[in-house]
């Protein structure tokens, strides 16, 4: 079940960023060609494909008919074309997706389950010592920017101890397969997944430890306890699997940050992903690829959160009725 | 309101060190002019000295001096901190606080437009629009104003929906006052510790997008910029120059994050009174 | 089967439990009564050993000190020998769980049986408990407050515990549900030991066997739950059962005086008690028997106000007053109801001295009166039937109620102005210079009657024997005399003997009644009871009588 508010929101959102999408080169004073494919790209154009895109986004037409041309392109699934790459953008994007795909969805899963884990263990000791070590230790994590974190490990781990590989996803030309590959890829992964998930650990962490903290308060912790539970089951059965759930509904917003994050970290290690993607674009002036990443990465985390929404009355019996 | 934001930095050591912190930077972006010897964008010496006497954090790719670089980049971080907060928190108390006290149609839409910029991941909006406008200092407030009091307007609204519950309110609404008075004369004073928080918060992120952007090579050049220093190092990773070039940036940068947000979680019980009582932590 | 030895609880160096006794039989039903704050949570959950406060003393279960368990030992023992059922607040059941679910946790984490077992006795307990079948797997927000704490009744019987607690079982909860919880806590309840903790008087009166009063942390009476609620002995308890809004009781609410503070010396009740005396103040009264009940309190308990035993006065040949013994207990209203000509104000009289009585003799708490000086006057007084006739029309209200005080010669004249001002407030009289000077004949009967309280009352006597003193009032006026002596009461404790034909005036400021016919006694008892059930025949016409009127009215 879909509430109808969440709709809304996800449906101005996405009009937001294609709003955002289609205006801004249009905006752009002189001429749209230059403002959408950028100064380089429009030098090395031939006359014959100039005259090729502004038919095919209808830039000498009426506004509306551009929009209409806009549409329909991305209906098709058309995000333009990179001059730098000399590629459909939507085939550039794809190429890179798993990449990211790799980076952001492990470090969502690894850095929701420890941070919901020590969330819960810490705010059950708070006060005491591993709460307040954990507490400042992964407060001061969170303050790194992630890019300042990635260089710090990228200087230890792979410029001064030399143990892991300092750029890229895989170990060029070296034609692995099977169990070698995973290795090399876990390899190039190891150092952008712990900065990425280190940084952004902080964020489940304390949402679950202070809720947690809120959540001992409750009547129902007593009630739990009076019943001579153990320990751990009063922790995780009564009052971490209340405590999960802020976090839990807050994963669409999660994913965001952590794309963003991403973005920087995959730049400092050359990862290539969107984010190192991006960086290039915005090396190269590519705007389509530019503006195709956006789309794809707001669409990303919009059905992130719709998912979210869908499995929300599951954990939480409440949700379907409180609406 | 008894729950004082002053009362809660004080229990918290962690507050504490954070204002520590922020209060030596302060002092490095005030007194910069005082503290070095070289203009910070003027070519100095040659390139990539290591740090000396003469240059006590070194020089850059460029023979710029790393330390004069450092404390007019800390004046760049906290201005812009410190203006999108006071911008952001300022449109955050507006449009939250109007939501909802005129309740309705209007706070509906304005509440589900808050959602979907909360949903929207905002830097990579911020990334578009500063590869198209190349901002200024001015345009990269403006930008990040307009983008970051969403998170605010939430919080201000559900404060204010319980503020206007109170006695008080009630009262002066029964004398014939107006939203506009109310806002002004109620509920902002009583949102002040909440304000507060959102205030700390806002400018943390902006301090740390302002340095993202700078560190994606999209900001004015012209800026000096903890970000920009690190994107200019980064280069040359390869050499051991970033022992001075890359690491000092980086530092001032984390240490700044870092006191924001202890600063910010000793005023997390503003918020929550239920989290009071963090003795030491 | 329960036993708890001097148990002191502190929360943050605030004392919250003093020094409890108390015991618990097998079999038995034991209710706290007091109000909110008393202590009587604390005292369920330190028993559980759920408090995060400091507990000393010793809570003996079986024999074996609570106190002393370790953590693993203390959780075995939860649940399986001692449940709770708690005050169904927002949230007790866990809001992610299905009742069901929650029912048969205790069973499979003690590992009594195994899920599917589990899952069936939870089933049997929750239908005998009254809910049903499809609401099995639902959440708790799901169900009513009603089907909550029925769930709730149904997760305490799972482990079988020997002792059960109850905080608050009926709270929260309509009229009709309460009566259908009462009955099933009633069924359920039978054969087990079970400790009740309420600021219910209704639910402590049927649930319970015996009754325990507790104020500022302290248990300060116990008795069989008849004993208790129909004869309580603490004023304390006295109190509480005033102010609590029952069917059977006919009297106007009384509330006590002051509040509750923490951290008294001496008795804790003392501040708030209209018969503290020095001692009160300085030690801490102990919880000690007295006949078939135990009680803390320095004097005994309520105090005979003022007793008379076998007092006779004949007029001639007629016994206007026949061998009449009576108490007045402290703080509280005798009612002496009967016709004309009963001998009512003939024995006013003789308690009084104002006539001679021929023989009997007078007690002012528990001392004889051999003389009636000043000093009797200063602690008895009286209001008479006429006002009118009672004030001298000479006098102005100054000098009518400064009377006693000339009399007396009590303090300089500037004093006993400002007593007589603060006495015409307290009866709700103006104290501008012109009321002062205002002479009887001038003021209204519900002014004049007040007057005379108020001048019965400057001398701050301990008894008041009032004398149909509503009898010549209008009844608008007569309710709002009624309603000045019982604050009156309620904010200095007096003690009253109120004479009335009317039954039905008897009924609403009355705490015990005495019934006289020809000079006699024939029947006396708790108000309520007596209203409930007369016994003797002449009773029962005068309350037929009453009732007739209220059917006419």
């Amino acid at each position: 079940m879909i509430n109808k508010r969440n709709m809304a929101t996800y449906g101005i959102a996405l009009v937001f960023i294609l709003a955002l999408n289609f205006l801004l080169p249009r905006m752009m004073p002189g001429d749209p060609l230059m403002a959408i494919y950028g100064e380089d790209a429009l030098i090395q154009m031939t006359p014959e494909l100039k005259a090729h895109l502004v038919e095919r986004f209808a830039l000498d037409e009426p506004i509306w008919s551009q929009l209409g041309a806009y549409f329909w392109g991305l209906l098709r699934g058309d995000l333009g074309h990179s001059y730098y790459y000399n590629a459909p953008v939507s085939e550039v994007i794809l190429g890179r997706l798993p990449w990211t795909c790799l980076l952001v969805g492990s470090s969502l899963v690894l850095s929701t389950v420890l941070g919901v884990v020590l969330g819960i263990e810490s705010g059950w000791r708070r006060g005491r010592k591993l709460d307040k070590s954990l507490l400042t230790g992964l407060m001061a994590l969170g303050g790194f920017p992630d890019f300042f974190l990635g260089i710090v490990l990228l200087l230890v781990f792979g410029v001064t101890l030399g143990l892991l590989p300092l750029a890229g996803a895989l170990t060029p030309y070296a034609e692995l397969s099977g169990l070698a590959l995973s290795l090399d890829i876990l390899k190039h992964l190891l150092l952008p997944l712990a900065s990425l998930t280190l940084c952004h650990i902080g964020g489940s962490y304390l949402l679950t430890r202070n809720t947690m903290i809120t959540v001992m308060q409750e009547p129902y912790i007593l009630t739990a306890r009076a019943k001579g539970l153990s320990d751990s089951q009063i922790r995780y059965h009564h009052a971490g699997r209340n405590s999960m759930l802020p976090v839990f509904t807050r994963t669409g917003m999660w994913l965001g940050r952590l794309v963003t994050g991403a973005l920087f970290v995959e730049m400092v290690f050359a990862y290539p992903g969107l984010g190192y993607l991006t960086y290039e674009a915005l090396l190269a002036r590519d705007y389509p690829v530019l503006q195709g990443v956006l789309l794809m990465v707001a669409v990303f985390v919009l059905v992130a959160n719709l998912l979210v929404d869908l499995t929300y009355p599951k954990l939480d019996p409440r949700a379907s009725y409180a609406h | 309101m008894h729950i004082s934001p002053k009362r809660e930095l004080k229990r918290s050591s962690l507050g504490r060190v954070g204002i520590v912190l922020i209060v030596l930077v302060l002092i490095l972006a005030i007194f910069a002019p005082l503290l070095v010897r070289y203009e910070p964008s003027g070519q100095t010496a040659s390139a990539f000295e290591s740090p000396s006497l003469e240059h006590w954090l070194g020089t850059n790719h460029v023979g710029q001096d790393i330390w004069s670089q450092l404390a007019y980049g800390a004046r760049t971080s906290l201005l812009v901190g410190f203006s999108v907060a006071v911008f952001s928190v300022l449109l955050s108390a507006l449009i939250g606080a109007s939501a909802a006290l005129v309740g309705d149609r209007y706070d509906r839409i304005v509440m589900r437009i808050v959602d979907a910029l909360i949903v929207i991941p905002v830097v990579i909006v911020l990334v578009l629009l500063a590869a198209y406008i190349k901002p200024g200092i001015g345009y990269i407030i403006v930008i990040l104003s307009l983008l970051g009091w969403q998170f605010g307007a939430r919080v201000v609204r559900a404060q204010t929906l319980v503020l206007k519950e109170e006695m008080h309110v009630a009262a002066a609404k029964s004398f014939g006052a107006s939203n506009f008075y109310l806002i002004f004369r109620h509920i902002i004073p009583d949102l002040g510790p909440i304000l507060l928080v959102q205030f700390v918060y806002a400018a943390r992120r902006a301090i740390f997008m302002e340095a993202g952007l700078a560190f994606l090579g999209i900001a004015d050049p012209s800026i000096i910029s903890w970000g920009m220093m690190m994107h200019d190092a980064l280069g040359f990773c390869y050499l051991d120059v970033w022992r001075w070039c890359l690491i000092p940036p980086g530092v001032a940068l984390s240490l700044t994050v870092l006191s924001i947000t202890f600063i910010g979680h000793a005023f997390e019980p503003v918020l929550d009174p239920r989290l009071r009582g963090e003795a030491g932590a | 089967m329960l036993r708890i030895e001097g148990l002191n609880v502190s929360y943050d160096s605030e004392r919250i439990l003093n020094g409890i006794d108390l015991e618990v039989k097998a079999g038995e039903t034991l209710a706290i009564i007091g109000e909110s704050g008393a202590g009587k949570t604390t005292l369920g959950l330190s028993i559980m050993g759920l408090l995060n406060g400091n507990a000393r003393g010793r809570i003996a279960f079986d024999g074996v000190d609570l106190l002393s368990l370790s953590k693993d030992e203390m959780r075995e023992l939860r649940w399986n020998r001692i449940a709770m059922v708690f005050q169904n607040d927002e949230d007790v059941l866990n809001p992610v769980h299905t009742v069901l679910g929650q029912v048969l946790e205790p069973m499979v984490e003690h590992r009594l049986k195994n899920k599917e077992e589990a899952e069936q006795r939870a089933s049997q307990l929750l239908s005998e408990a009254g809910l049903s079948s499809d609401k099995f797997y639902a959440y708790p927000y799901q169900l009513s407050g009603g089907e909550q704490q029925r769930a709730l009744v149904a997760m305490a019987w799972a482990n079988e515990p020997e002792l059960i607690i109850l905080d608050e079982p009926l709270s929260s909860l309509d009229a009709v549900s309460r009566l259908e919880m009462m009955e099933l806590l009633k069924r359920m309840g039978r054969g087990r030991t079970i400790l009740v903790v309420t600021h219910d008087i209704t639910a402590a009166a049927n649930l319970a066997t015996s009754i325990a009063t507790m104020y500022g942390g302290r248990i300060v009476e116990r008795g069989a739950t008849p004993a208790v609620l129909y004869n309580p002995r603490h004023p304390y308890t006295r109190a509480l059962l005033r102010s609590y809004p029952g069917m059977a009781t006919g009297k106007d609410l009384q509330g006590i005086k002051g509040r509750m503070t923490r951290g008294v010396s001496g008795c804790p009740f003392h501040p708030r008690c209209t018969q503290a005396i020095e001692i009160c103040r300085r030690e801490v009264p102990l919880l000690v028997k007295y006949r078939e009940r135990l009680i803390a309190c320095h004097r005994g308990g309520i105090i005979p106000a003022l007793s008379v035993k076998g007092m006779s006065k004949s007029f001639g040949s007629v016994k206007a007053v026949d061998n009449v013994s009576l108490v007045i207990d402290g703080g509280g209203t005798l009612a002496l109801v009967g016709q004309s000509g009963s001998g009512k104000t003939t024995l006013a009289k003789a308690i009084t001295g104002i006539i001679k009585a021929d023989a009997g003799d007078v007690y002012l708490e528990g001392e004889k009166v051999s003389r009636r000086g000043k000093d009797f006057y200063r602690r008895v007084q009286m209001i008479f039937q006429k006002p009118g006739e009672a004030l001298s029309h000479r006098l102005s209200v100054l000098e009518a109620v400064k009377e006693p005080l000339d009399i007396q010669g009590i303090e300089t004249e500037a004093k006993r102005i400002n007593r007589v001002k603060k006495v015409l407030e307290e009866v709700e009289l103006s104290t501008s210079a012109d009321f002062l000077e205002e002479y009887p004949h001038h003021l209204s009967g519900g002014e004049l009657q007040r007057v005379t309280i108020a001048r019965a009352l400057v001398l701050d006597p301990q008894v008041l024997i009032a004398d149909e003193p509503t009898s010549f009032l209008d009844s608008s006026v007569q309710a709002k005399i009624l309603k000045l002596l019982l604050n009156l009461q309620e904010q200095r404790g007096l003690s009253m003997l109120f004479i009335t034909h009317d039954i039905a005036v008897a009924r609403k400021i009355s705490d015990r009644m005495a019934v006289m016919l020809g000079g006699k006694i024939i029947e006396e008892g708790q108000s309520s009871g007596i209203l409930a059930s007369p016994a003797h025949p002449y009773t029962q016409s005068l309350l037929k009588a009453a009732q007739g009127n209220s059917q006419l009215g």
